[in-house]
């Protein structure tokens, strides 16, 4: 569990359980969890910041190797030293270009097909696109949960997908979309 | 005229988004203007720049203006050729409105203040900002730390344990200088009066202005506390017209004072903070304050008139001029309080003019020194700034702003005036008068024999234990106070803080400077308090001294012949046979600052800004090895 969970609610699907919380996406404890990355993967500044320091030079030395990504593409690479296993770098859309839900929703399937093929059970998401993207945070939670739960409804080694979120506005768009789940 | 031109989907975008943009204010301010020319001759862009009409805040508010016109005001459809209504429709056209509205203005709304038709450009030039961010369009350090405190929380991207051990760091300096070990910086402490937020340049460049702070709130006896979260008080939404950022970041700082439940969130020296944190962040975050929020001037003003500390000015001598921060000053209408206070703790002021709501700009613009690639037009217009500060004569600037520290500090440099820069806290800090105490060693006091008759005195432990400082009316009457040794701190409390008892015999350091005398000063030091030191003056023989001799710290001078330095620190960083090897980059140049800190690589454990003094290279070195154990 995040040493640092302040607000937390959770959402029963099947055997796996969604959880939100709020906290530093980079700093739990979990097999993976995902980066909102940049088409050339280069680590930049804010969470990638933070992976670059906490996780060391490893971590973009592997980056190195792969890309340029496209739109709605998705890597894994080691986590270096951060509390994580591994990190999902995952190239979502950005800036109000054309078609973001869509986008999002390839994005998040990429993802998740990733998360399965490298067996992770506990994987952590970011509110994608939310933020510094400018995605609303309400479309993110939509697009997010909608495909988050399909895929828990299938067959599945996730046990637990949290979505850790910066904010209280990202926090509440996503409580209040869990709750018409 | 455009009929069939193919509009991109960021230029859609753009004009779409102004549409929501628009409020009174916004909408006054496009309609008002009568092309008179009095905010020209306000503009320092425009001093600097004389035979320019491109700087001329008319002139740039037109190529926002025009947009309006073109989109959403009818004399655009009527008559566009009569009001020169326009559109943009490419990357190109985005890119261009970007170098006016990020390159050529700082925002610092002079001209408004002397615009006859209330025209604020200010306004809607951060209008066009937040547009052109909203797309994508934006210069890449703004981009940076735009990214940084969405998801880090700050701008200067601190990692949550780098604050909190800043924060140690700082509180046990403070026990050193005062000989008090009570002396204390809470974090997260509950039910307290003063929530105290800062700047994040004070955790990464400065933080000898968090311990000045926390020595004042110590004298005061205010019941204060740090946050572990929301402690940036800055928001770079304000510069950068991303309205989501500034109410996200504002919202962080306003939740955490009510999770503590403190009464008062008290804004370190901040130009743009205390604005967007005061003034504008309620509205951005539309959040209802329950709390009080002041400037921490205000702050320190209010200890001095109600006598909770004392302050002796004739311990800062030095000639000092104020330089009036554009968002304190004109936009916030902090004037007098800080003259004030300038007065009770320094012996010699003199204003600069113009003054007060008439100040020129730093050129630092609340986040403009984000942008390297406006830096030599920035430094240009600089050039007012530098004419008023030479003419003050003053050795020393104060200003209540860490963004015009940066901004003055590079001015100053430019220009060669040689002029230091300082804050209110420092001086105040200085200035200080520590309410004397009473230290009564254990080992000073046994044998209690010796000092009366046993039967005569209480039992051990009710005398003072070890080491405890207890004020003077509290010291047991049963300790005579003429018979036992007593040592008295505070009063003379020496303004160099322990630095000097550190040994850094055993330590390996590269010295990397292309000026003699910056290396000569730098071994100097370092070797008096037991370093060997190795000298390099280019990149390439810092980088093979770093590779032969495997030190444990390379001080590295951001400009040196050969090749390019941002290079250099990725080759080490890269190295793994010099994952333990610290850097700590000592320039007179912050704006290149960016060749380190945009790579992605572990950025440097230290940074200085020149001239460096002996205390702080000896303060920051510690710090940096302290961190290698």
């Amino acid at each position: 569990m995040p040493e640092t969970l302040q607000e937390e609610t959770t959402l029963q699907i099947n055997k796996s359980v969604v959880r939100l919380i709020k906290d530093d996406v980079t700093d739990i404890e979990v097999d993976a969890f995902v980066y909102y990355a940049q088409h050339d993967l280069q680590l930049g500044s804010g969470f990638g910041g933070a992976i670059a320091v906490r996780g060391g030079p490893s971590v973009q030395n592997e980056l190195d190797e792969s890309g340029p990504l496209k739109t709605g593409e998705a890597v894994v690479s080691e986590a270096g030293n951060l509390k994580a296993g591994l990190i999902i770098h995952a190239v979502g859309p950005r800036f109000q270009e054309e078609d973001i839900e869509g986008k999002l929703r390839t994005t998040m399937e990429n993802t998740l097909k990733l998360a399965e093929e490298k067996g992770v059970t506990r994987l952590a998401f970011p509110a994608m696109g939310a933020g510094y993207y400018g995605i609303l945070p309400g479309v993110s939670a939509k697009v997010m949960l909608d495909v988050i739960t399909s895929h828990l409804e299938g067959e599945t080694c996730l046990s637990e997908v949290i979505i850790c979120v910066f904010d209280s506005p990202q926090f509440d768009a996503f409580q209040s979309t869990m709750a018409t789940q | 005229m455009s009929q069939k031109k193919e509009r991109s989907q960021k230029a859609e975008k753009v004009i779409e988004r102004m549409g929501q943009k628009l409020n009174r204010q916004i909408v006054g301010s496009l309609t008002a203007c009568v092309h008179c020319g009095m905010c020209t001759e306000s503009c320092h862009y425009v001093l600097a720049n004389p035979g320019d009409p491109t700087y001329a805040p008319a002139y740039k508010a037109d190529k926002i203006r025009k947009l309006f016109k073109r989109h959403y005001d009818w004399t655009g459809r009527v008559i566009p050729w009569w009001v020169k209504a326009d559109s943009v429709w490419t990357e190109e056209d985005l890119e261009e409105l970007k170098d006016t509205v990020f390159g050529k203005c700082t925002n610092c709304r002079r001209c408004t203040l002397n615009c006859p038709m209330g025209v604020d450009y200010a306004t809607f030039n951060r209008m066009a900002r937040g547009l052109l961010v909203s797309v994508g369009v934006q210069p890449e350090g703004v981009a940076v730390v735009s990214k940084d405190q969405w998801e880090l929380g700050n701008q200067m991207g601190v990692l949550k344990e780098d604050y909190l051990d800043t924060l140690e760091w700082m509180e046990e300096e403070l026990q050193d200088e005062l000989e008090d070990p009570s002396v204390a910086i809470p974090v997260d402490k509950s039910d307290c009066t003063v929530m105290y937020a800062i700047n994040p340049r004070e955790v990464k460049y400065d933080p000898r202005s968090i311990a000045d702070a926390a020595k004042i709130f110590h004298a005061a006896g205010e019941s204060w506390t740090m946050p572990s979260e929301g402690w940036d008080q800055t928001n770079f939404g304000l510069f950068s017209g991303d309205d989501a950022l500034g109410g996200s970041v504002a919202r962080r700082l306003y939740e955490k004072v009510i999770e503590l439940n403190a009464s008062r969130l008290v804004i370190s020296e901040c130009g743009h903070g205390y604005r967007s944190t005061r003034c504008e962040g309620p509205n951005w975050a539309a959040f209802d304050i329950p709390f009080e929020m002041e400037s921490s001037v205000l702050t320190m003003l209010r200890y001095i008139r109600e006598g909770r500390i004392k302050v002796d000015k004739s311990r800062n001598t030095q000639l000092v001029t104020f330089h009036d921060s554009c968002n304190n000053a004109r936009s916030c209408g902090l004037f007098e309080e800080p003259r004030e206070l300038l007065n009770l703790v320094c012996e010699n002021f003199q204003e600069m003019y113009p003054n007060r709501a008439e100040n020129y700009c730093c050129t630092g613009g609340g986040g403009a020194m984000s942008m390297s690639e406006y830096t030599p037009n920035r430094l240009k217009s600089g050039v007012v700034k530098a004419d008023q500060l030479k003419e003050t004569g003053a050795e020393v600037v104060v200003t209540s702003c860490h963004n015009c520290v940066d901004g003055l500090s590079d001015v100053i440099r430019h220009y060669e005036l040689g002029i230091e820069v300082t804050q209110l806290v420092n001086l105040v800090a200085n200035a200080l008068v520590i309410e004397e105490k009473i230290v009564v060693p254990v080992e000073e006091v046994v044998p209690v024999e010796e000092v009366v008759p046993v039967e005569e005195v209480v039992p051990v432990e009710e005398v003072v234990p070890v080491e405890e400082v207890v004020p003077v009316e509290e010291v047991p009457v049963e300790v005579a106070v003429e018979e036992v040794p007593v040592e008295v701190a505070g009063g003379e409390v020496p303004e160099v803080v322990s630095a000097d008892a550190m040994s850094l015999a055993g330590r390996v350091i590269v010295v990397a400077d292309d000026e003699p005398d910056q290396v000569e000063f730098l071994a100097t030091v370092l070797e008096d308090h037991g370093a060997t030191i190795y000298r390099a003056a280019t990149g390439d023989e810092a980088l093979e001294l770093a590779r032969r001799e495997k030190p444990d710290l390379l001080t590295l001078d951001l400009h040196m012949p050969g090749r390019d330095v941002g290079e250099v620190f990725e080759m080490l960083r890269e190295d793994p046979e010099l994952e333990e090897l610290k850097v700590c980059v000592i320039t007179g140049r912050p704006e290149l600052r960016k060749l380190i800190y945009d790579r992605s690589v572990r950025p440097p454990e230290g940074y200085l800004d020149k001239p460096v003094d002996e205390e702080r290279l000896l303060l920051n070195v510690r710090k940096i090895l302290e961190l290698a154990d």
